[in-house]
């Protein structure tokens, strides 16, 4: 139809017209002057063709755009000549020592590229072992602090001239020093202990420049209570050696030796050993103390003591092990009830028994020497023969010293290791303190590591190296040494404090050369291979006896003239009678009535010198939980009544609630003259009518770090982190005193990560006595002590939660399964394992504030339970709880001396069926094959819902972006997180990734470390064996609660633990089956008690 | 002569309303201006949405830490809000399709205006899953899009994805339902339009509407499929917002009623809020004459057993809490009701299901201050049942190491007004250009016989079939 049809425009296409079909060729109907628009002048005059306008267009545009992108720029500075032993991406470990005269421990540095990033113990180290606390722990990110002195400083009037030149100074000292001595004054060096030999020789070498130099050891927190005791009773001033892994019984009067006292890393481990149900005994610990200490948490029958009448319970203890004295009047029927059952325990266990006592009161140390020597413990389990060096300042010579400079009557005081102005107390003596008495002084040079208390009172400040900068040696016990060796070089224009005297007595010589010179002039190690061999293990042991003079006395300040002194200081220091008339030591103590204040230790903050530490600030403490304050404990029916609540129960409990917007009373208390406004913290288990209050804060450095919210009602401008208790020591340095407390109208808030108390009846911490544990065979069965978690199935059939698994398991029995046993026996609740976590794993410093919001970031946390009562029945051993009453019951701590304390480290768990993954959108958190949870940061996009579905609550979010440099909106970050700050960040580990604002982040059980440990077996061509790989928790561990391993290796540690009869998995009954399991506590207790 | 009469319905639509008048009383709100009340009102809501920006603002640029939450309430007043939005954003569709299909008319006066809450409320609602990721700039990530993260796919296990699909898909259907329902009425204001720009304007929005019968047969049509589209979505949205937390392993959250309770609450509260609305406008645009007291009766009563409803759900946890003798779930419902958090509980129970047992009395319920006083409670109590359900939950679950407290922020409080005044903004906007009742819709249920009639027969007058009385067409 279409070929025979045609279709026109216009009868002239139909007619083809001439005119149209000429028409129709042309494309315009009309002509268009083409060339005359392409003859204009003007239009073709441009040379550039319509080509290269698009090449200069896409050039431009491309140009344009590269430039709007902003590379970053990142600047990788190759070595020049690569040094033989650094390889970038593997670390390298280098053995060393940490002493700073309060903690001691054999450490190994871990480096990155030369950067010292993580200190672990050093297992080969003599003495401690692998053990460390959480304080040494964290002195690797006191290297990066940008607020150290950088070079030598010196007074210049009113102000202070900085960044002087070594050479300088040390002519202008030098000059100083030979006026001084010339004209017959004298020059003092103070110093905390020393154990190092080197050191003393080279204050020797001093001494033998400049005639009348003398050295003079003080101990901010002084043991010269026991070293008097054992001067007096055994001619030897020293710390005798205690060996609490070989005592069966346990009895500490006062003595927080896993905590604070003495050589605390050393006791731990050894403490672990004993508390181990499976072995042939346990110890059986009774604790008597005034405060709920970390090592009175953990004993196993514990009453409370005002600190008045410690002596009276040791007098009390003697004369119930057969010792022959009068007890003075005093103490509770309950603590005399628990005494005589600890004289009952102690003399059936003779020769096994150590009594030990945390008063620097010589005479309660007499009677404690008394009690171990009536039951026959010395040589067993205390040792005066090899005692150990690590405390040796005697507060008489200290004293004295303080007599001497406030009389004008020291040319030149040298002070190194030790901050006396703030740590001294408000009355040393007769003569007031010791910072006025130093300005009687005129040459006065400060050794220590920056302008602080002391540092601000001196002339010169001559700034030490940190102690990872350091050459060092050590003679902690008789016959064993240890070195500390440099692990990076001197960040700063800063000499170590040896080698500034070395200087000032003519030799030029580095410190470690003079290390090595004097243990081989020494006959200690010869040749250089031995030496490399010492450096290398860190440690040495004597095979000979060493030629080094033992240094177990403290040189001897000469008695100064008769005017200027305490007679009485001077004769209280040279008592050496061996005939004690133990009656008369005790008739010494009587008991007070009133209030009365005990000082003591935090695990976190020692005695004030890691106060600029912020991963030491924000470790919660291990009872109160309580991060970036000191404050005054006390029984919570004190606060009650000297505050007027009259709320009982739990409607009491609640009025004394601390949380985020339920800040702490204030209460001032006075005592020698100084008032301290102080917030309280009610605390269960503390005697009546007494406070503690810790050392260690309240230091000037730490001024303008806390802000108005962070202080409430006791702001004040420049404020402090918390209050100096130092001067309350009363003038004879023990710790006790008659004080007056009152309240305050003023609130201030504390920053606390626990703000509930109880376990509310729950089996999270499981816990039996020793005989139902020795007594249980089958513990998983019904109404055992680890009674298996069943449910009833529809058809009423009891089923275990793990059999009515809707899931689809996914071959969890292939390959490595990693996991964790945490032995809540052995766990003491320290902290290491918080810190290590932090330094390993770049975990965020939040500040008080933060921490005040429960937003702290912590991958594992310690959690604290105190028990309750339930008429007359322990919470935990209920069934069920039924009523409100009860719940409400249940959440009110006992205050008195049956509070019963459980720790619990909890990280994530690693759930082979984990909540959280089911609920994340994005999948940002996956199950690795080898049963981890694990999360992609990057792939996080910040719901939170795995937070909320966390039934054990550990993930934690980035709230802010807690590692950026120049935060404006968050200034304060920038002062107290490591990661804010160039020199800060150098302790980044590089292995782990730093997250950003609005993700989440949580333990990954340091899968690098398990990658790591992969590669090496893979390298070294066999299976991942069992301990070669550990997370930074469990080898922080100092007791070794904390194990690591492959729960598939059926030769692993975990593997079998995990099978234990004490083993068992938190909230069984939710059915996510963790890969963490718990192993039940046991208190030596039997079932009645 | 005396006739005797059956007793007839109350008319729809009151007074002597011819369709002319219809159009008027509809278009005058649109053609006229403001008045003083509205830009008194305006101007507030936009004060408050303002504020509101200005929080979300402060929010993005410095993080979630600016809300009160913390390690064990990671969720609070924003996942609240949002649930308190969602549930009033169910009453809209519920009304025009669930009503739709049930051949309820007396829909006609209020399906608009609780269409147009609805999709405000839902938008507000979607506000707060956004913001309350740590990285709203990847919020994208929820999206199953191909991407070059290798096959990194969405995780269809989680009721934060389900939510994605429900609540994009129910807003996606509502909004389409309701705009299908304006074109003739768009078409009725473009007829009337004088003005160029509004010509201009409601043509293009009223997609060449013509008026025949074959656009009104589609119209029917479309309007019938949609509510078939619409009614099961009514259901499914809240039941999977509850899913985010029955799913889950926290006790308190972990509860096989949430669906259905779930639902029965939004419905209450969207009733609640299309009472207020609707009270308020019906005064002030003065269409009294169609939004009668029979309509209040009407929402009141599905509000009174909606709320029991709710009651019940209410109850039956709290037995099932005991019976289960699960010690967490028993703790958890015993610390909702005495804990620290006791006044929020006594809150919503009072709120929710006491103060509805008022509407029993048939005064109370037709009467307009307590309606409007009782639409407010009901919100607010279901603002706490969500709360309730939420940080009481979380803030005391398995272990009490974690136990904690939650205080909101100025942001947090700032971000719940802001979204109120943005809803606002939206709705009072919306009622200055939209045509705020269905007219042409409305117009189909005018009683052109009846009482009026009646009467003029009575008088003798002549009957005018069309109602129109003396007055002229339209």
């Amino acid at each position: 139809m279409t070929e025979t049809k045609k279709y026109w425009k216009g009868l002239e296409e139909l007619t083809a017209a001439p005119q149209f079909v000429e028409q129709s060729q042309k494309e315009f109907a009309e002509h268009v002057p083409v060339d005359q628009f392409l003859s204009d002048s003007e239009a073709t005059e441009s040379k550039t063709h319509r080509r290269d306008f698009l090449k200069y267009l896409g050039f431009s545009i491309t140009a344009a755009s590269l430039a709007a992108c902003e590379t970053p720029v990142t600047k990788a500075i190759p070595y020049l000549n690569k040094p033989e032993e650094i390889t970038p991406g593997v670390a390298n470990f280098y053995a060393s020592t940490y002493f700073d005269g309060f903690d001691f421990a054999g450490v190994v540095v871990k480096t990155r590229e030369g950067r010292p990033i993580f200190i672990k113990g050093n297992k080969h180290s003599a003495i401690t072992g692998g053990a460390l606390n959480a304080r040494v722990n964290a002195s690797v990110l006191e290297l990066y602090d940008a607020k150290r002195g950088k070079a030598p400083a010196k007074k210049a009037a009113a102000s202070w001239q900085k960044g002087l030149e070594w050479s300088t100074v040390d002519k202008e000292i030098t000059g100083h020093l030979s006026n001084v001595s010339a004209s017959g004054g004298k020059i003092v060096v103070l110093t905390g202990t020393l154990m190092s030999p080197s050191s003393e020789k080279a204050i020797a070498d001093l001494a033998a420049k400049f005639p009348g130099v003398e050295h003079v050891v003080y101990d901010s927190i002084s043991s010269s209570g026991i070293l008097k005791a054992n001067k007096m009773m055994f001619g030897k001033a020293v710390i005798p050696s205690y060996r609490f892994d070989k005592s069966k019984v346990i009895v500490s009067i006062g003595a927080d030796f896993l905590g604070g006292w003495l050589n605390s890393n050393q006791y731990a481990a050894q403490y672990a050993l004993s508390r181990k149900p499976e072995g042939e005994w346990m110890s059986k610990h009774f604790q008597f103390e005034t405060k709920l200490s970390l090592t009175g948490s953990n004993a196993d029958v514990r009453a409370t003591l005002k600190p008045s009448e410690n002596g009276i319970a040791a007098a009390y203890l003697l004369k119930a092990v057969g010792g022959n004295v009068t007890v003075p009047a005093g103490l509770t029927e309950g603590a005399k009830k628990k005494l005589n059952k600890a004289a009952a325990e102690l003399k059936a266990a003779a020769g096994h028994g150590l009594v030990v006592s945390g008063s620097n009161d010589s005479n309660v140390q007499l009677l404690v020497n008394a009690i171990n020597k009536q039951l026959g413990n010395y040589g067993n389990t205390v040792d005066v023969e090899s005692g150990l060096h690590i405390r040796k300042g005697n507060d008489t010579d200290f004293a004295v010293l303080v007599n001497q400079m406030a009389a004008g009557s020291v040319g030149a005081i040298l002070i190194a290791g030790v901050n006396p102005v703030y740590s001294s107390p408000a009355k040393i003596g007769d003569k007031g303190d010791f910072k006025s008495a130093l300005a009687k002084v005129k040459v006065k040079i400060y050794l220590g590591d920056r302008l602080d208390e002391t540092g601000a009172e001196c002339d010169y400040i001559c700034p030490d190296n940190h102690y990872l900068e350091s050459w060092n040696d050590f003679n902690p016990a008789k016959g064993v040494y240890n070195i500390a060796q440099p692990a990076i070089n001197k960040l700063f224009n800063t000499r170590q404090w040896q080698e500034s005297i070395l200087a000032w007595s003519g030799n030029s010589t580095g410190f470690g050369d003079y290390v090595q010179e004097h243990w081989s002039s020494a006959g200690l190690v010869s040749g250089n291979v031995a030496w490399h061999e010492a450096v290398q293990n860190g440690v040495y042991v004597g095979h000979a006896a060493p030629a080094i003079v033992e240094t177990t006395d403290t040189k001897k300040v000469e008695a100064p003239k008769a005017e200027a002194v305490d007679m009485a200081l001077v004769a209280a220091a040279t008592v050496t009678s061996t005939d004690i008339n133990f009656n008369e030591v005790a008739a010494k103590f009587k008991a007070s009535a009133g209030w009365e204040v005990e000082l003591y230790v935090k695990a976190g903050m020692g005695d004030g010198r890691h106060a600029l530490n912020p991963w030491l600030q924000e470790l919660p403490d291990p009872i109160t939980k309580v991060t970036w304050d000191n404050y005054a404990t006390m029984h919570p029916e004190d606060v009650k009544e000297l505050f007027g609540i009259t709320g009982k129960g739990y409607e009491g409990h609640n009025e004394l609630y601390l949380g985020e917007k339920y800040p702490a009373k204030v209460i001032k208390i006075k005592a020698n003259g100084v008032e301290l406004e102080v917030p309280v913290y009610p605390l269960p288990g503390q005697a009546r009518q007494t406070v503690s209050v810790a050392l260690g804060y309240g230091r000037s450095i730490t001024s303008g770090i806390a802000r108005e919210e962070w202080q409430g009602g006791l702001y004040k401008e420049g404020a402090l982190i918390g209050v100096n208790a130092f001067p309350l020591i009363s003038k004879d340095f023990l710790y006790s005193n008659s004080v007056e407390i009152s309240k305050t109208d003023i609130t201030y808030p504390l920053a606390t990560t626990q703000t509930h108390h109880t376990m509310m009846g729950r089996k999270i911490v499981n816990e039996t006595t020793l005989d139902i544990f020795k007594s249980t065979k089958d513990s998983k069965a019904a109404g055992a002590y680890n009674e298996q978690e069943m449910l009833t199935d529809t058809y009423g059939k009891k089923r275990t939660p793990a059999e009515l698994d809707l899931w689809e398991d996914q071959g969890i029995d292939l390959g490595h399964r990693w996991g964790m046993v945490i032995d809540l026996n052995t766990c003491i609740g320290c902290g290491a394992c918080a810190t290590a976590c932090q330094s390993e794993n770049n975990v965020p410093v939040v500040g008080k504030d933060e921490v005040r919001r429960s937003r702290e970031m912590h991958w594992i946390r310690i959690d604290r339970y105190f028990s309750s009562t339930l008429e007359g029945e322990k919470v935990r051993e209920l069934d069920q709880l039924n009523s409100i009453a009860e719940y409400h019951e249940a959440e009110v701590p006992d205050g008195d001396d049956e509070l019963q304390v459980v720790y619990q480290p909890v990280m994530c768990q690693h759930c082979n069926h984990a909540p959280c993954e089911t609920v994340c959108p994005v999948a940002a958190t996956t199950h690795s094959q080898e049963g981890l949870n694990q999360m992609a940061y990057n792939r996080c996009i910040g719901t939170r819902y795995c937070a909320n579905n966390c039934p054990f609550k550990v993930r934690r979010f980035n709230w802010f972006q807690y590692d950026s440099l120049n935060l404006t909106q968050y200034p304060d970050f920038n002062k107290i997180n490591p990661a804010h700050d160039d020199l800060g960040r150098m302790v980044l580990n590089p292995d782990v990734v730093v997250r950003s604002r609005g993700v989440i982040e949580k333990c990954s059980m340091c899968v690098q470390r398990i990658q790591h440990g992969k590669l090496e077996a893979k390298k070294a061509g066999h299976a991942v064996e069992d301990g070669s790989i550990e997370t930074a928790c469990a080898e922080a561990c100092p007791t070794h609660a904390i194990q690591f391993g492959d729960l598939n290796d059926v030769n692993s540690y975990v593997h079998k633990a995990s099978k234990d009869q004490r083993s068992y998995t938190m909230l069984d009954e939710v059915g996510v089956k963790p890969n963490v399991y718990y192993q039940t506590k046991v208190r030596n207790l039997s079932k009645e008690a | 002569m005396h006739h005797v009469e059956s007793q007839i319905r109350e008319p729809l639509i009151l007074g002597k309303k011819t369709y002319h008048e219809i159009t008027e009383d509809v278009c005058r709100p649109v053609e006229g201006k403001a008045n003083k009340m509205w830009y008194m009102m305006f101007s507030l809501a936009t004060l408050l949405a303002l504020w509101g920006l200005g929080c979300i603002c402060y929010t993005v640029g410095v993080g979630i830490g600016v809300w009160g939450l913390n390690k064990t309430v990671d969720w609070a007043w924003d996942i609240t809000n949002f649930v308190w939005w969602v549930g009033i954003g169910h009453a809209g569709t519920l009304i025009s399709a669930v009503l739709l299909l049930f051949r309820q008319r007396w829909r006609m006066a209020i399906n608009r205006s609780a269409e147009a809450m609805t999709i405000f409320a839902v938008i507000m609602a979607a506000l707060f899953p956004l913001l309350h990721m740590g990285r709203i700039w990847l919020a994208y990530w929820v999206l199953p899009l191909p991407n070059q993260f290798g096959s990194l796919w969405v995780n269809f296990n989680s009721p934060l994805l389900w939510d994605v699909f429900a609540i994009s898909t129910y807003f996606s259907v509502s909004l389409v339902f309701w705009y299908i329902g304006l074109i003739p009425d768009f078409a009725t204001i473009r007829d009337r339009a004088v003005k160029p720009l509004s010509k201009k304007v409601y043509s293009i929005l009223s997609f060449g509407w013509s008026g025949s019968a074959k656009h009104w047969n589609r119209f029917e049509e479309v309007s019938l499929v949609l509510a078939g589209l619409a009614t099961p979505l009514v259901f499914s949205v809240h039941s999977i917002v509850s899913m985010d937390f029955a799913t889950s392993v926290i006790p308190g959250w972990h509860t096989t009623i949430f669906p259905p309770y779930f639902v029965a609450g939004a419905v209450f509260s969207g009733f609640a809020m299309v009472c207020t609305l609707m009270i308020v406008m019906r005064k002030v645009l003065h269409l009294e004459a169609y939004v009668t007291i029979k309509h209040i009766e009407y929402m009141n009563i599905i509000i009174m057993l909606t709320g029991s409803m709710v009651g019940v759900a209410y109850l039956s946890e709290l037995f099932i809490s005991w019976y289960s003798g699960v010690e967490y779930e028993g703790y958890a419902f015993m610390n909702r009701a005495t804990g620290w958090y006791w006044w929020s509980y006594a809150l919503m129970m009072t709120c929710n299901v006491v103060s509805p047992q008022l509407m029993w009395v048939k005064k109370w319920r037709r009467n307009i201050v307590l309606t409007f006083f009782m639409s407010i409670v009901v919100n607010i109590g279901m603002w706490f049942e969500r709360f309730v359900i939420i940080v009481t939950s979380i803030h005391r679950d398995y272990v009490p190491s974690s136990w904690n407290l939650f205080h909101p922020t100025f942001v947090d409080i700032g971000l719940f007004l802001g979204t109120i005044g943005i809803f606002f903004v939206l709705f009072l906007l919306y009622s200055r250009v939209f045509p705020v009742l269905a007219l042409n819709e409305v117009k189909t249920i005018l009683r052109t016989t009846g009482e009026s009639q009646l009467k003029q027969l009575q008088a003798g007058e002549h009957i005018d079939i069309n109602g129109n009385g003396s007055k002229k067409g339209h």
